[in-house]
C-alpha cells in the first residue's frame, strides 16, 4: 500500500479546512480587484503552511517537498489568490539553499521568464542588482523580491525590497499580478552566492512543477463543478447528468483531473529523490497544461452559458487554468525539451531512461 | 473524487524490482539477439516456446504462493517483468490469460484441487488457457452469456457457443462463463465459472480471421460438453462476482497502454538526431503522456499489493480501484493510438505489412489492429458510463 503517511494527512486537513473556511467567491471577487487576499495570506501564514518544505533552521516550517506539494495542489483547487507557491517552493527554498534566512512575508520570485536576466554588482560592500524583469508574479504586493542574478563569480540569490524597484503592473487572464519589475541598481538587503543546486534551471523546474500542481488542483475544483451542475441541472425534463452524451464528457474530464493530479504530484517525489526532475516535470507540466485545456472546456460545455458569467464560479478556476498553463513553459517548451534530450540519447536509450529509478 | 488515499510522490521501485529488471533486461537481448522470437504489434503473438523458458525463469505466476509454483514476489515486480516484455513486443499470448486473470481468479476462488492442478503448469509455462466470456449475442452486455450447464451426476453438461475467443485453437483449457440456473430477474444471479478442457468431446474451435488474414480469434462451440464438478471455480451461482473481482488488475496494467510503444521507439530512431520542432512537439508530448500513465497503472499495482505477509497471493481486497482502472484503460488505449497518428503525420510513407523495415512493418501492423485494444476488455464507452457513474452517484 501507498497511503499518505500521517504528517502529510494532518497538513493536508488543516490545508483544507482553511482554505474552505477562508476563500469563498466573495473573497476571489475582491482578490481579481486587489491582485491578492491579504487577509487570506496571514491566516496561512499564523499556520505556517507557506513555508512548508523549507528547513526549520532557515526559518521555515519544515517537511519535505512533497508535503509542499500536497498543500499547493489543495490551494489550486481552492484558487487561493495568494503567491503560496512562489513564497515557498521557489524563493524559500532559493534563500534556505543559499544559507539565508527566509524573511517574513509574501515573497515573490525572479526572473520567471528565460529571458529575463538581473545582474548583481558589489558597490562598497554590498550587492546592488540591475535589471528588467518582464513578468514577475506578485511583485506588487509581496513583501520581499527573491532574485537570482548574475554576479561576477556566478549566480548570486539576493533579497530586495519591492518598494525600491519600478513596478509596473500587469496580470495574467485570472488577474493575478504579473508585473513588471526594473530594478535600477537596487541595494540588495541580504544576498550570498547560490547554494548547491540553486540555478535557473532548477528554479524554471521547480516554477514549473509549482504550477502543475496548481493546474492539478483547479482541475479537480472544475470538475466537481461541473459534475454538482449535471446533477442538478434540468432539460428536457431530466437532470443533464442522465444523458450519456454529458456522462461520456464527465468520464472524460474525470480522466484530464486524475492524471493532472497523478502526474504533478508524482513530479514532486521525483524531484525530492534526486530523480530525473526532467523527465518527470516536464511530463508534469504537459500533462496538466493538456488536461487543462481539455477540462477547462468540458466544464464549460457542461455548464451552458450561465458557465461564462462573472458572477459564477467556474470562471475563477477556469480563468486560472489557462494562464497557470502558459507560466514557467507551457506545453511545447517542455515538450520540445525533452525530445531534444530523447533525440540527444537516441532511440536506444529512451526505454531505459523512462524506467531509470 | 480518484485514487483517493494514493500518495504519488512516494511511487518508487524497490531495489528488488530494478535488480529483476536487469535480468529480465539481459534475457530478452539475448533472446533479441539469438533471433528467437520475431515481434510483432497489434496481436500478441503466442508462442509455446518462449512462454516456456519465461516460465523456467519464474516469470509467470511470479506474486503466486510457492507451493501454487509461484515466487511470492510483488505485484510491482511483476509490474516491471509486464512492462519489459510490452516494450520489445515479446510473444505472451501463451501465457498472459494464464497470468493475468486465470491465476489470480484460481487462487481467489479455486478450489485446491484447481489451484493445484493448474497453477503449477500455468507458471512452468506449459498451460495455457483462453478466456470464454463473449457470445455471439453478448459482447458488452457480459451478463447477458446463454451459454447453459445442466446438473449431471457428477457434473454439468454445457451447451452453447462462445465468441472472440482469443487463441483457443493453441490453448489447453479455457474459463467459461455460462448461466446454471435460470433468469430470476436478476441477471447477474445464477451465473457460473468452469474450466473447460478444449480437448473435450463435443468442443469444436473454429478460427475467426481477422481483417488482416491473421488468426488469434476463434469461435467455440460447446455441444453437451461434460465439465466434472471439480472444475467448478469457487461457487455456483457466484460467477458475475468472481469474474468482475479482478478487473481492476486487468485493466490498468501495462498492456493497456504499451501495445504500440515499440512504435514510438523505432519513430525516434527513424526521426534521428537532427528533427524539427513539429517531431519534438509531439514526441516530448507523447513522452509525457507515457509517463503520466505509467504512474497511474503503477499505483494501482502498488495499492493492490497483498504485501509480503499475505498467504493466499490474491489482490487486496479492501482497495477498491475499480474506477481508476477503468480510467487507466480508457486513457491508455488512446495514447496507444496517439502513437499511431503521431508516427504517420511525421514519417511520410505508404505502410506496408510485408516491408522488411521493422518501422514500417510496426506501423501496418497497429494502424489494422488500432480498433481492437478500444473494444477488448471493456470498451471505451462501457468504461466512461463506469467512470461518470462514480462522479454522478445515482442520479433520479
Amino acid at each position: 500500500m501507498n497511503t499518505p503517511n500521517d504528517v502529510r494527512l494532518m497538513l493536508l486537513e488543516s490545508a483544507t479546512r482553511l482554505f474552505s473556511e477562508q476563500v469563498n467567491d466573495k473573497v476571489l471577487a475582491a482578490a481579481k480587484r486587489d491582485g491578492w487576499s491579504a487577509s487570506l495570506w496571514q491566516t496561512l501564514e499564523q499556520a505556517q503552511l507557506p513555508l512548508v518544505s523549507i528547513p526549520e533552521e532557515a526559518g521555515g516550517a519544515g517537511g519535505t517537498l512533497s508535503d509542499a506539494a500536497a498543500v499547493l495542489r489543495v490551494a489550486g483547487r481552492h484558487t487561493a489568490p495568494v503567491p503560496l507557491a512562489e513564497t515557498g517552493m521557489l524563493a524559500g527554498w532559493m534563500l534556505a539553499a543559499s544559507g539565508l534566512t527566509v524573511p517574513p512575508g509574501a515573497l515573490a520570485v525572479a526572473p520567471a521568464l528565460d529571458a529575463d536576466r538581473v545582474v548583481a554588482r558589489r558597490r562598497s560592500g554590498a550587492w546592488q542588482l540591475s535589471g528588467t524583469l518582464a513578468r514577475v508574479p506578485w511583485a506588487r504586493i509581496a513583501s520581499r523580491l527573491v532574485v537570482l542574478a548574475e554576479g561576477p563569480d556566478g549566480a548570486i540569490v539576493a533579497c530586495v525590497d519591492p518598494a525600491r524597484c519600478r513596478i509596473t503592473p500587469h496580470a495574467n487572464l485570472a488577474g493575478e499580478p504579473r508585473d513588471e519589475v526594473a530594478l535600477e541598481g537596487v541595494a540588495a538587503e541580504a544576498a550570498a552566492p547560490a547554494g548547491a543546486g540553486v540555478d535557473r534551471d532548477t528554479l524554471r523546474l521547480r516554477g514549473a512543477l509549482s504550477r502543475s500542481l496548481l493546474l492539478a488542483g483547479a482541475l479537480e475544483r472544475a470538475l466537481e463543478l461541473a459534475v454538482e451542475y449535471a446533477q442538478q441541472r434540468v432539460q428536457f425534463g431530466r437532470k443533464i447528468g442522465q444523458f450519456q452524451a454529458i456522462q461520456q464528457e464527465l468520464a472524460r474530464f474525470g480522466g484530464e483531473s486524475a492524471v493532472a493530479v497523478a502526474s504533478a504530484l508524482s513530479a514532486a517525489g521525483v524531484m525530492e529523490r534526486g530523480g530525473d526532475a526532467l523527465l518527470a516535470v516536464a511530463s508534469a507540466k504537459i500533462r496538466t497544461a493538456d488536461a487543462a485545456r481539455e477540462g477547462a472546456l468540458i466544464a464549460h460545455q457542461v455548464h451552458g452559458a450561465i458557465g461564462v458569467t462573472n458572477e459564477y464560479a467556474l470562471h475563477h478556476v477556469t480563468l486560472r487554468l489557462w494562464a497557470w498553463r502558459e507560466e514557467f513553459g507551457n506545453e511545447a517548451h517542455w515538450a520540445m525539451r525533452l525530445a531534444r534530450r530523447t533525440q540527444q540519447q537516441g532511440a536506444d536509450a529512451f526505454w531505459p531512461t523512462l524506467t531509470a529509478a | 473524487m480518484f485514487f483517493e488515499n494514493v500518495d504519488f510522490s512516494a511511487i518508487e521501485l524497490p531495489p528488488t524490482a530494478l535488480k529483476l529488471r536487469e535480468e529480465v533486461r539481459a534475457f530478452l537481448t539475448a533472446e533479441t539477439a539469438a533471433g528467437a522470437f520475431t515481434p510483432h504489434l497489434g496481436h500478441s503473438e503466442f508462442d509455446a516456446g518462449f512462454t516456456r523458458r519465461i516460465g523456467a525463469r519464474g516469470w509467470i505466476g511470479m506474486t503466486w504462493p510457492r507451493r501454487y509454483g509461484g515466487q511470492e514476489r510483488s505485484y510491482l515486480e511483476r509490474f516491471v517483468v509486464t512492462e519489459e516484455m510490452l516494450a520489445v513486443a515479446a510473444p505472451c499470448a501463451a501465457h498472459w490469460f494464464g497470468d493475468r486473470q486465470i491465476g489470480p481468479s484460481l487462487l481467489r476462488h479455486g478450489s485446491d484441487y484447481l489451484k493445484e492442478r493448474f497453477l503449477p503448469a500455468i507458471a512452468r509455462g506449459e498451460c495455457s488457457f483462453a478466456l470464454g466470456m463473449s457470445e455471439p449475442g453478448s459482447g458488452s452486455d457480459l451478463a447477458s452469456v446463454r451459454t447453459r450447464a445442466e446438473r449431471v451426476a457428477g457434473g454439468w453438461r454445457v451447451t452453447g457457443q462462445k465468441v472472440w475467443t482469443s487463441w483457443a485453437h493453441k490453448a489447453h483449457a479455457f474459463f467459461v462463463l455460462c448461466r446454471t440456473a435460470p433468469d430470476t430477474g436478476n441477471r447477474h444471479e445464477g451465473l457460473s465459472q468452469l474450466v473447460v478442457d478444449l480437448k473435450s468431446p463435443g468442443v469444436t474451435v473454429r478460427p475467426i480471421a481477422f481483417m488482416d488474414g491473421r488468426q488469434s480469434f476463434n469461435e467455440v462451440f460447446l455441444d453437451d460438453v461434460f465439465v466434472p464438478d471439480e472444475l467448478v471455480v469457487g461457487e455456483i451461482g457466484q460467477g458475475w462476482k468472481q469474474v468482475t473481482s479482478e478487473l481492476a488488475l486487468e485493466r490498468s496494467g501495462p498492456e493497456r497502454y504499451m501495445t504500440t510503444f515499440p512504435l514510438l521507439v523505432e519513430l525516434i530512431r527513424r526521426l534521428g538526431p537532427e528533427t524539427d520542432a513539429r517531431a519534438q512537439e509531439t514526441v516530448g508530448r507523447l513522452t509525457a503522456r507515457f509517463w503520466s500513465l505509467r504512474r497511474m497503472s503503477l499505483a494501482i499495482a502498488l495499492a493492490l499489493d497483498p504485501g509480503a505477509d499475505s498467504e493466499a497471493g490474491t489482490a487486496r481486497a479492501s482497495v477498491d480501484l475499480g474506477t481508476e482502472a477503468a480510467l487507466v484503460k480508457d486513457m491508455g488505449t488512446f495514447f496507444e493510438r496517439e502513437i499511431i497518428d503521431a508516427t504517420r503525420l511525421l514519417v511520410e510513407l505508404e505502410p506496408s505489412a510485408e516491408s522488411s523495415d521493422r518501422f514500417e512493418r510496426y506501423l501496418a501492423e497497429t494502424i489494422v489492429c488500432a480498433p481492437l485494444s478500444t473494444v477488448r476488455g471493456g470498451t471505451t464507452q462501457v468504461l466512461r458510463t463506469l467512470i461518470a457513474r462514480r462522479l454522478l452517484g445515482a442520479l433520479k
